[in-house]
């Protein structure tokens, strides 16, 4: 069945030459010269701070970097990119690091709000401050919050090029014991945790792009739960290519110590260009014992013009690991934007009984290419994930899922739940499924499915008993869990989110 | 990419070249393949289309220690020939290693070549530099048998083609099926206990509005390996059904490439694969939809004791395919912690107006059909036996094919059943 009229409208609307954040700040930038050699690599650690340890670590893998290639197993085509030709460290000239708000360039203010992230005006968004009423961001003693009056926050992190330019909410979420903070503070500040978590889950060795971040990585952010603490606000990281020519590796590092909870926000833009710009990002979660990560990514990079001259390249390593026993590490995607998507966030679920979840819905328009999906390794016992994944793909773009399913001989009763569908509108498009299924252990049950009929029987006939026919009700459970997260974005993310969760299910292939 | 860099051969890759070069190498084609062979080396997990199939670190222990190649060789010429009956009575028996052409029922003609098996044959369904398969069975020099049906023929029992019987072998036919013909062949892959792979390859081309099911029947001795592959064109309204029954071997790999050459062809892949012990079976299937409103269900279903089975599926759907109608079902029954089972079915689309599904699940005896059968008084071991061998024997129905070609199937089944458990 071809794609409903009411579909294609949607689409249309996020299609590339809709691309609403592509203009530029025009703001004095501090640039690295271009290339990378160990001298970059030096300086970048030298303006961050740093100390011997973190630079030896990024030396250590610059060398390993060296010896690698490239990996030619996506289905994306692209020019060989020339790795001494991007500046590998951008940061506006203002400021050395950020100490408050004030001292942030208006102009960086501005374009976040632009962009639909107000620094300032969360918290009046939020509705736990008048517009009169002094800033807590402003204001170090800061009036205690109304009770449940942290429900509906978002601690902002807001990385321009290569440094964090302000993180909101920083104070409050001091006194619940949660850092949250960017990387580059942490390495000075809380280097123990760092030491032991970083490289931890992703290898500085794992992969090309890994292993370039591991060596130049500029800033990202940095959350550390701690035991029994249900982080009290939603966190989150903006990610904005400004510079010209500048690549941007943010590494972040997420622990939830044990019985913890966080749910944590990413999203990014670029400004329109016609050149490609790289992205190459490393995310680390750790979850401990009955600990809880949600990681959420609104990803919406310049994708490049209908005729797929630039935009973003975006090569990312996302990886967590259900440490703990009774650990669940929950991933959701929104991708719409990017030249080129490389991403498979994964779960390693090593604790016994933990849980790994990952929704993705990706749209591809244009010349865009994504190949994209997710991995779950089980190895400890009871565990069990989940996979859903719808993929869009119009214009004359092509769309990738690419998923492994692992159980290990010592991973009794492993389970699994996978269903990808994808959607084509027009016929100058592409969709693909690549499964890995890997069953290494009798007791593991498995099922990869593309039938919508198999998502809960039970679900499913509760709603169809009280008169909703299969297919909304198919659509209405999909959309549940994903709607789960996504209504929980910032307000200007949901209602773009909105648009891609209204598109019909109708005419799917599996 | 690397593939082509030349490097070190392993043991193994030195041995097979060197016996290939052993057995003849006179011949332009068969040395051209020798080439191919010693400059690619044999594929590794880190391509893609054999990820999960090692053949370079699996024949290494088949070939890699310090076996002379003279005594590999000894071994294959030492084998004797055993009497077989054809796996359905009545059979038209051709043996492919054999020179002499067989007597033909009317309309079929059957021709053994001189011609030997050309590795640049296209299409090279697999998207590599060279098809492994096809190199090391034109490297050893196999010979295409012919076999051609005329137009609108109609036999009933099957034509059975032998290759390997008793010996190591490397065999290849190609059989034509003319317009509206309706034929059953039935290709027996059996003996051999030689580390060194024997190999098969078959090109079979359904004509317009024929009809053709073609049975592989693979028990091969536990310690032999064989590389095997069918390439198929099915032509406009054409019916192709086929049933791979994989119960022997120590390492085979059969790939199944199928291509649609006109509209309303239907095409219907079966197979059940036994696994036990230490076995490595790999079945790979690619199907290319390039005209419009043609259809094709696929099902394996697995049943593993021991072993590494691996099932890779490909449907790819052209953008002029539209009204395509594919699915794809993989099953595997896990019975033993000593098993494993790797799928990945692939789906690659182009066309917007087509139904493709496919579907993979793995797992044990289901508890509650087991409870079922033991609260009506049934044995474990029984009630257990009666749903594996319900699960296998489904696949046979659903061919919908004559009485006593089912029934020779299930019985090679059954067989195996009785034996692994």
């Amino acid at each position: 069945m071809p794609a409903v009229q009411e579909t294609i409208d949607q689409v249309r609307q996020i299609d590339v030459d809709q691309y609403k954040y592509g203009f530029e700040t025009l703001i004095e930038m501090d640039v690295a010269p271009k290339g990378l050699n160990e001298d970059i690599i030096r300086l970048i650690s030298t303006k961050k701070g740093e100390p011997e340890w973190m630079l030896n670590w990024r030396l250590e893998a610059f060398e390993r970097w060296k010896t690698m290639e490239s990996p030619d197993w996506a289905r994306v085509d692209y020019p060989p990119i020339d790795y001494q030709d991007i500046h590998y460290y951008a940061a506006p000239k203002s400021m050395s690091g950020p100490a408050s708000l004030d001292e942030v360039d208006p102009e960086i203010l501005r374009t976040y709000e632009k962009l639909g992230i107000p620094l300032k005006e969360q918290e009046i968004l939020a509705g736990v401050r008048k517009a009169d009423e002094p800033s807590q961001l402003d204001d170090d003693s800061g009036t205690p919050p109304a009770e449940g009056g942290y429900g509906n926050r978002v601690a902002v992190d807001a990385v321009f090029d290569s440094v964090s330019v302000a993180t909101t909410f920083k104070k409050e979420l001091q006194k619940a014991g949660v850092i949250f903070m960017p990387i580059s503070e942490a390495i000075r500040e809380h280097p123990e945790l760092v030491k032991k978590y970083l490289g931890s889950v992703v290898p500085a060795s794992d992969n090309f792009f890994a292993t370039l971040n591991s060596a130049v990585f500029t800033d990202g952010s940095f959350v550390y739960v701690p035991k029994g603490v249900r982080c009290p606000m939603e966190l989150s990281t903006y990610f904005r290519i400004n510079e010209r020519n500048t690549g941007q590796f943010e590494r972040t590092l997420i622990i939830a110590d044990e019985g913890s909870y966080v749910s944590y926000l990413e999203g990014c833009t670029a400004p329109q260009r016609d050149e490609n710009q790289l992205h190459a990002a490393v995310v680390e979660l750790i979850a401990l014992d009955d600990a809880e990560i949600k990681y959420s990514t609104v990803q919406n990079w310049y994708p490049g013009d209908k005729d797929g001259k630039g935009g973003i390249y975006n090569f990312v390593t996302k990886r967590g690991d259900c440490r703990g026993k009774n650990s669940r590490i929950s991933w959701t995607q929104v991708e719409t934007g990017s030249a080129i998507t490389w991403k498979y966030p994964s779960c390693i679920l090593r604790g016994d009984n933990s849980r790994g979840e990952f929704y993705s819905i990706a749209v591809s328009n244009g010349r865009q290419q994504i190949d994209s999906g997710t991995k779950m390794l089980h190895l400890g016992k009871n565990t069990t994930s989940r996979i859903i994944s719808k993929g869009i793909s119009a214009g004359n773009s092509n769309n990738t899922y690419r998923g492994q399913v692992m159980a290990n001989r010592k991973a009794v009763n492993a389970r699994n739940f996978t269903q990808c569908d994808s959607l084509l509108i027009g016929n100058d498009c592409g969709a693909h499924t690549v499964p890995y299924i890997e069953a290494k252990n009798a007791t593991a049950q498995f099922e990869h499915e593309a039938t919508t009929s198999k998502i809960s029987d039970d679900q499913l006939f509760y709603c169809m008993q009280r008169g909703i026919p299969e297919e909304e009700a198919v659509a209405l459970i999909v959309n549940g869990f994903v709607k789960d997260v996504i209504q929980q974005l910032p307000m200007e993310f949901a209602v773009e989110a909105q648009k891609l969760i209204g598109i019909s299910l109708e005419g799917s292939v599996g | 990419m690397s593939v082509t860099e030349l490097r070190p051969r392993t043991p193994a890759e030195t041995a097979l070249v060197n016996l290939a070069e052993a057995a003849g190498a006179d011949e332009d084609a068969r040395r051209s393949a020798i080439e191919a062979l010693r400059r690619e080396g044999l594929p590794h997990r880190r391509v893609e289309a054999w990820h999960y199939t090692d053949l370079r670190a699996l024949m290494g222990r088949r070939l890699g220690k310090d076996q002379a190649i003279e005594a590999i060789a000894a071994k294959e010429a030492g084998s004797t020939e055993s009497v077989l009956a054809p796996l359905v009575a009545g059979s038209t028996v051709v043996d492919l290693d054999r020179s002499e052409a067989a007597s033909a029922p009317t309309g079929v003609s059957i021709s053994a070549s001189d011609d030997l098996a050309d590795w640049h044959e296209t299409p090279n369904h697999l998207d590599r530099p060279v098809d492994t398969i096809r190199v090391v069975n034109a490297a050893f020099g196999a010979r295409i048998a012919k076999i051609a049906v005329a137009e609108g023929t109609e036999f009933a029992s099957p034509i059975e083609m032998r290759s390997g019987i008793g010996a190591q072998s490397h065999a290849g036919c190609s059989v034509e099926v003319g317009n509206g013909a309706k034929a059953t062949f039935v290709e027996r892959i059996e003996g051999g206990g030689s580390p060194a792979p024997s190999s098969g390859v078959s090109y079979l081309t359904v004509g317009d509005g024929a009809e053709v099911l073609w049975i592989i029947d693979q028990a091969k001795d536990s310690g032999a390996a064989h590389l095997g592959q069918l390439n198929v064109t099915v032509g406009a309204d054409a019916t192709f059904k086929l049933f791979l029954l994989n119960s022997g071997g120590g390492l085979v790999r059969y790939e199944i490439h199928a291509v649609t050459a006109g509209e309303g062809s239907e095409i219907r892949l079966r197979g059940v694969n036994l696994l036990e012990n230490d076995q490595h079976l790999d079945v790979t299937t690619t199907l290319r939809h390039t005209y419009p409103n043609t259809t094709a269900t696929e099902t394996f279903r697995n049943v593993v004791t021991g072993g590494h089975g691996v099932f890779q599926g490909m449907i790819k759907v052209a953008r002029e395919a539209q009204k395509t109608d594919a699915k794809m079902a993989c099953n595997t029954l896990l019975l033993s912690q000593d098993g494993d089972f790797s799928a990945k079915p692939e789906l690659e689309i182009f066309a917007d107006d087509v139904q493709c599904g496919h579907g993979a699940t793995a797992g044990e005896i289901n508890a509650d059909h087991l409870f079922y059968l033991m609260s009506r008084g049934i044995p474990a071991p029984q009630a257990k036996a009666l749903l594996v061998k319900a699960f296998v024997d489904e696949v046979v129905e659903e061919l919908e094919t004559e009485d006593a070609i089912a029934e020779a199937l299930v019985a090679k089944i059954d067989a195996w059943l009785e034996r692994s458990h």
